[in-house]
């Protein structure tokens, strides 16, 4: 009798326990939350195929646990879901740390390429200053407009970076500043020839 | 008593081998490492194809799947299977192998075409720019177009970067709106310098010149006409062609003169109002124009009335035709300039009072409107 009882008593905690398995709530929860800074972090962005697999690995948690769901109560097992939940999280978290690095590194190089620029422009509208007035200015109208141009350009890479599209930010500032030092060295070239000329006073037209 | 003993033997021996058989059956691996790799490698392959950047759906789809199967890999339960369950993890596996192969087949051609694509856009758009920057160089009419040059260059230079940094969607659209900027400066240019490819303005200008060779005969003294278009100065005596010398313009002197410092070159019909002879000029010699008339002066008042010509922009004067100060110079402030040995002779053939007339285009075949009409054609081909 007592062994009956004590085998009935193990047989009804074990069905307790089994009949009490909950989703682990908590942790799905946590690698959701995970996933979506990753997202916000730019990890779709800069590491893409990673926070794929990221996303990929929350969907397999949530069919995991729908799977279980659907069983009888006395059959449920979240342990694998427990499991996915936490590669989930850990792997969403070391995504976005990548993610975030690649994002500061692209930013900076951005704003690198846009000093220099910066540079190469101000050094150009410089030697347009020093084009002479008067009437030998004129060969140098088309190449003000073009250092004018350049100048111009700079914003569109500030609004390149404000919109966090460092790509065409160090592209395009790239371009400004080889484009703006091939208009120095035509500027240059025309002074040189300008300055083997005697300088003419200024004269309306 | 031997032969029980021997039934015992091969019983135990029978009970043994299905032992040993069931064991070795029942520990095959349900995710054979082949299987495993094969599909690591498709991974590989579609990240080297930047598949997740290119396109998402795709890898999404098969990521989504192969952390699945992956979960279903590192689970305890699937490692090993019973030799009469099937084998849903190896199918599922060896399934998601042969489509990631289509999927990074496709892919790669797909990636290939839009780099061809990227390629002959950018070589095309190119092209086009260069073509165009020829032709407006050709007619002096590089300021029309303000800033668009420059940031069609840049375009150009970042499509470049783009393909290769291997963007190639990202080439393409930079070198799209090269090409929109191409076709803006065509209609800026077709605005501008229209009138050179409209007859009632060039029938205009061909009254007007034949007007004043008309005036030079009846009266039978000198009268000089210009074209713009064709950058020609011709004397007439008499009604009768003298000389016709090559001219340099304004450096915007395709265009119509509006005010001071425009760098334009009048178009109208004027007199020499002055001559100045060595010592008189910074320019060898100088033949002065009468310019602003009282044309130029109508149009001037309602320009800045409506509020085209900004407040403090004077009409200008001081138009000459004259030699060459610095035989460096390409053009002028908005005077017709000539090389010195042809000025010589021309100053000695005119008087003060001698009427010249400046007009766009003679003919409707001139420079410009060929240039206007490539650039249309071009336009249509982009």
């Amino acid at each position: 009798m007592n062994t009956r009882s004590t085998i009935l008593a193990v047989m009804c905690a074990l069905l307790m326990l089994t009949a009490c398995a909950k989703p682990p709530t908590e942790q799905i929860l946590a690698a959701e939350k995970a996933v979506t800074e990753a997202q916000q972090s730019g990890a779709s962005t800069y590491v893409a195929d990673e926070y794929a697999k990221v996303e990929g690995t929350l969907a397999a948690l949530k069919k995991e646990v729908s799977d279980q769901d659907g069983k009888l109560a006395l059959f449920r097992d979240y342990g694998k879901a427990e499991q996915l939940a936490t590669t989930a999280k850990s792997e969403a978290e070391r995504v976005k740390a990548g993610a975030t690095k690649k994002k500061e590194e692209a930013k900076a190089a951005a704003v690198q390429a846009q000093q220099v620029a910066q540079e190469a422009v101000t050094a150009t509208l410089a030697l347009v200053a020093k084009a002479p007035t008067g009437k030998d200015r004129a060969a140098l109208e088309s190449i003000k407009a073009d250092a004018e141009a350049l100048k111009a350009s700079l914003n569109q890479v500030q609004m390149a970076i404000d919109t966090a599209d460092y790509p065409a930010a160090q592209t395009k500032a790239k371009a400004i500043q080889e484009k703006s030092q091939a208009v120095s060295r035509e500027i240059e070239t025309a002074l040189a020839k300008i300055g083997k000329g005697k300088p003419s006073a200024a004269k309306k037209t | 008593m031997p032969g029980h003993c021997r039934r015992i033997t091969s019983v135990l021996l029978g009970w043994g081998a299905l032992a040993l058989a069931s064991s070795l059956t029942g520990c095959v691996e349900a995710a054979p490492q082949d299987a495993i790799e094969a599909v690591e490698n498709i991974d590989r392959d579609l990240m080297e194809l930047r598949a997740a950047e290119f396109s998402p759906n795709d890898y999404a789809q098969f990521a989504h799947q192969w952390m699945a199967l992956k979960s279903r890999v590192q689970a305890d339960e699937d490692l090993i299977r019973w030799p009469w369950e099937p084998n849903d993890l190896e199918i599922a596996l060896r399934l998601l192998q042969e489509e990631g192969s289509h999927t990074v087949a496709r892919l790669a051609k797909e990636r290939e075409s839009l780099r061809h694509s990227a390629e002959n856009k950018i070589a095309q758009v190119e092209g086009r720019f260069r073509m165009m920057t020829l032709q407006v160089s050709a007619i002096d009419s590089r300021l029309v177009l303000g800033q668009k040059p420059v940031e069609t260059d840049l375009l150009m230079k970042q499509a470049h970067a783009f393909y290769e940094q291997g963007q190639y969607d990202r080439s393409l659209d930079a070198s799209d709106r090269a090409a929109q900027n191409l076709a803006t400066q065509a209609v800026l240019l077709s605005n501008e310098l229209g009138r050179y490819a409209n007859r009632d303005r060039i029938s205009h200008w061909q009254q007007m010149a034949k007007d004043t060779i008309a005036w030079s005969r009846i009266h039978r003294t000198s009268a000089i006409v210009v074209s713009k278009a064709d950058r020609v100065l011709t004397l007439y005596r008499n009604g009768q062609k003298v000389l016709s010398y090559p001219v340099r313009l304004g450096f915007n002197g395709i265009r119509e003169k509006r005010y001071q410092g425009d760098g334009a070159t009048p178009e109208g019909r004027y007199q020499i109002s002055s001559k100045r002879g060595q010592g008189q000029t910074q320019y060898y010699r100088a033949l002065v124009l009468d310019y602003p008339n009282e044309e130029d002066r109508r149009r001037y008042r309602l320009e800045r009335k409506t509020g085209e010509i900004p407040a403090s922009r004077a009409i200008g004067g001081q138009i000459e035709i004259h030699g060459v100060e610095n035989e460096l110079m390409a053009q002028t402030l908005g005077c017709i300039m000539l090389d010195n040995s042809q000025m010589a002779l021309l100053f000695d053939r005119v008087n003060k009072g001698t009427p010249v007339t400046i007009v766009g285009a003679l003919h409707e075949q001139n420079s410009v409107a060929q240039t206007l009409a490539m650039l249309g054609v071009q336009r249509e081909e982009t």
